[in-house]
């Protein structure tokens, strides 16, 4: 069982977000349904997805910024109109109801990606969950570990190579290099 | 001159400099030093950090045909803005064409006849012949490294590599990479079907070479740079050795803007920014090399009186025959098989030729030409879990989620590139309104994919799907019929022997003027079904040691 500490951490209100209060709730009951925290192990709560993101706004990805206002916007007008209640106040089946609808929604189809915002969630929930640690997400390589992924080698021997050979577990030490250049964040 | 220091830059720039002429290579993006990089998906893979300089900042617009409004491009079309270019962070999957390539429109009427050339297309054959750029390939695997198995060596067919390749002089320099559970899995599987398997030729070493280690099968190698040099960039192979003539001067993070004429029409040089502030490159001889889309660009953008319509376009051909290669890949569930496919390079890989080329009865299919197909490693994380899915698995929520725990790293996956033709009506061009942050306009591309690509394109995904369930998938699944890989992208200063119909010469200099040459694939007539990056750095060798040899009847005079 992953410490409480680490969806604690999550939670609280990093200062350099650009998200409001309820735009982090609803980014962060939206994830929490994308990859929710079940039987099959930590989600994107205990990886630290929206905190990622939070980050990827804050600094890459801030052309993202109008594209999150406006789709967080959308999603509670959809919660509203179809299930009485903003996205945040829904019981998570209807949370997955609503994402569902919106999923089938048409997409504008400009840009790099395929468009539309859930689209647009989708990636980098995937990039939260399933990225280096040293960027913010898959705390603990909770996200690898779901996978089955062993993490970062710098070599990886004939043995490891073959069919169902047991790879070890890599853990990443933050000292460990080469080390991805976050100057940028 | 040369403009970009890439793959093909930085060929030209050794064979120049070892001839003993003065280079100056402006490159628009920085010097790195690829020690430094990293391993890593987010920042490589899904956030493309090495295109900042420049390639993010000037993304072309796509229009399907000339009745429509162009909007961003829906395909990334972004490479490397660094010495050393794309080469920095490119799978190196390097086979050579075929002897069919080169002569394509010939071969297929006279054993399909002429209406199997799609209506509207511009297949055009090569002006050389594959014996003709033999010794340029073999100068290239030399001098980059590529480790592979020779097929066909002067004529003698071998066992062990790919017995449809054309003759070649000598061996490879290298012994493939190391053969691993998944490239054996694939390669029986094909030898059950009376295919014919070869171990991927790689621009990696497999062991150390002209003073570089060998490849460790880390795994981060396709849209990553190799921290240790053993990847075959030119900016570890090549370039230092032209750097160590002495001859060669390079101006990183300088961009060019306009190729500038004198009185006569022939070039004198480039203007480039650096560090804020507009500079002049005189030069004899100027050499375009900023890849397929900057380099009908440049040319587009470079008007004066001589030449109204852009630098050397006054038969309207430059931004023509645009091609990219059309990808169809499919996935395979191998279920309760670890099949260890995170680890190592792109380039660890079987490969077959058996649906490329005339190498089969095209009689009743609807399509000329074929692709390469090839089974890879290098499964990172974020692409697994992000990639196409089952149509009966969610694409989010729990069940997606245990699908993946229990399956993830039972995965495996091949694709083909297939030989996608030239047509009238898909070009480049530049953008009326978008410009980039210099005010030079952005490329316009017109592009849609035709049903002769589409048929092709299926029939391939009908051999990706046999292969895997025959190496023991108990399903197949593909996300789309097939990707459009706009990072692929060939012509607009396409070679040929007549003006009317071709910008460049079988030598690779502009028809119209003398001074001025190409190097990279959009000199390519086709695309062929292989991955173009050896054949574009071939090419380049030989435009480059033709200059040597042709030097001054080039020049301008005075």
């Amino acid at each position: 069982m992953r410490s409480s500490d680490a969806s604690d951490t999550n939670r609280e209100t990093w200062s350099g977000s650009v998200l409001t209060a309820h735009q982090r709730a609803t980014l962060d009951a939206m994830l929490a349904r994308l990859v929710p925290t079940d039987e099959h192990g930590p989600g994107a709560r205990e990886a630290g997805v929206l905190r990622y993101i939070e980050r990827a706004l804050a600094s890459e990805y801030r052309e993202d910024r109008d594209r999150y206002a406006d789709g967080l916007r959308e999603v509670d007008e959809h919660a509203s109109k179809h299930f009485g209640l903003g996205f945040c106040d829904l019981a998570p089946e209807e949370q997955d109801a609503a994402l569902s609808m919106i999923e089938k929604l048409p997409r504008s189809g400009s840009g790099l990606d395929s468009g539309g915002f859930f689209e647009l969630v989708r990636g980098h929930a995937l990039e939260g969950m399933f990225g280096d640690p040293v960027w913010s997400g898959n705390i603990d390589q909770v996200g690898w570990d779901l996978l089955g992924y062993p993490g970062v080698r710098e070599e990886w021997t004939e043995r490891d190579q073959r069919l169902d050979a047991p790879v070890r577990r890599v853990v990443r030490r933050s000292e460990d290099g080469p080390q991805t250049d976050r100057r940028a964040d | 001159m040369i403009v970009g220091l890439g793959g093909a830059g930085g060929i030209a720039a050794h064979v120049l400099t070892h001839a003993g002429i003065e280079v100056v290579a402006l490159e628009a993006g920085p010097n790195l030093d690829a020690t430094k990089a990293a391993f890593d998906e987010i920042g490589n893979d899904r956030r493309q950090r090495l295109s900042s300089p420049k390639a993010r900042l000037e993304i072309p617009t796509w229009r399907p045909s000339a009745s429509e409004a162009a909007k961003p491009s829906p395909w990334s079309t972004l490479g490397v803005n660094a010495v050393g270019g794309s080469t920095l962070h490119y799978a190196g999957l390097n086979p050579r064409f075929l002897p069919w390539n080169f002569e394509s429109r010939r071969r297929t009427i006279e054993r399909y006849g002429d209406g199997a050339v799609p209506a509207g297309s511009t297949l055009a054959d090569w002006p050389l012949t594959y014996a003709e750029l033999e010794p340029f390939y073999d100068a290239v695997e030399y001098a980059i490294g590529v480790a592979g198995s020779a097929g066909n060596v002067r004529g003698c067919v071998g066992p062990t590599g790919n017995p449809f390749e054309g003759p070649r002089e000598r061996n490879y320099p290298m012994r493939p990479l190391r053969r691993s559970g998944w490239t054996e899995l694939t390669a029986g599987a094909a030898r059950r079907l009376d295919w014919h398997p070869f171990p991927a030729p790689a621009a990696l070493n497999s062991e150390p070479f002209n003073g570089n280690p060998e490849c460790t099968y880390c795994g981060f190698c396709d849209s990553n740079c190799c921290h240790r040099n053993a990847k075959g960039a030119t900016s570890a192979t090549v370039i230092p050795r032209a750097l160590e003539t002495g001859l060669l001067t390079i101006e990183s993070s300088a961009r060019v803007v306009a190729i500038e004429v004198d009185g006569d029409g022939l070039a004198r040089g480039v203007t480039y920014v650096k560090s804020g502030e507009e500079r002049f490159q005189p030069a004899r001889i100027v050499l375009l090399a900023g890849f397929t889309y900057e380099n009908s660009r440049l040319l587009l953008a470079s008007r004066s009186t001589a030449w109204p319509d852009g630098l050397s376009n006054n038969h309207g051909q430059v931004g023509q025959h645009y091609m990219v290669h059309i990808i169809p890949r499919v996935l395979g569930l191998f279920p309760g098989r670890a099949l260890n496919i995170f680890s190592g390079p792109w380039s660890q890989a079987t490969c077959l030729d058996d649906w490329n080329a005339d190498n089969f009865d095209h009689t009743g299919l609807g399509f000329v030409g074929g692709g390469m197909l090839a089974a890879s490693h290098e499964m990172k994380p974020i692409g697994t879990a992000g990639g196409p899915l089952p149509a009966t698995v969610p694409r989010w929520g729990s069940e997606w989620k245990g699908w993946l725990k229990r399956n993830a790293q039972s995965i495996g996956s091949a694709s083909a590139q297939l030989d996608s033709l030239s047509y009238e009506t898909n070009r480049l061009d530049l953008d009326p309104v978008a410009t980039d942050a210099y005010g030079v306009p952005r490329v316009r591309i017109t592009y849609e994919t035709r049903d002769h690509e589409r048929r092709g394109a299926a029939f391939l995904r009908g051999k990706l799907e046999t292969w895997l369930l025959e190496a023991g998938a108990s399903e197949t699944w593909s996300g789309e019929d097939f990707i459009v890989e706009a990072r692929h992208a060939y012509g607009g200063t396409r070679m040929g022997d007549s003006p009317e119909t071709s910008v460049a010469d079988k030598q690779g200099f502009s028809h119209e003027i003398p001074n001025v040459g190409f190097l990279g694939a959009s000199l390519f007539p086709t695309t062929g079904g292989h991955n173009p990056t050896l054949t574009v750095q071939a090419l380049a060798w030989r435009t480059a040691q033709h200059l040597t040899e042709s030097w001054a009847t080039r020049m301008p005079s005075g």
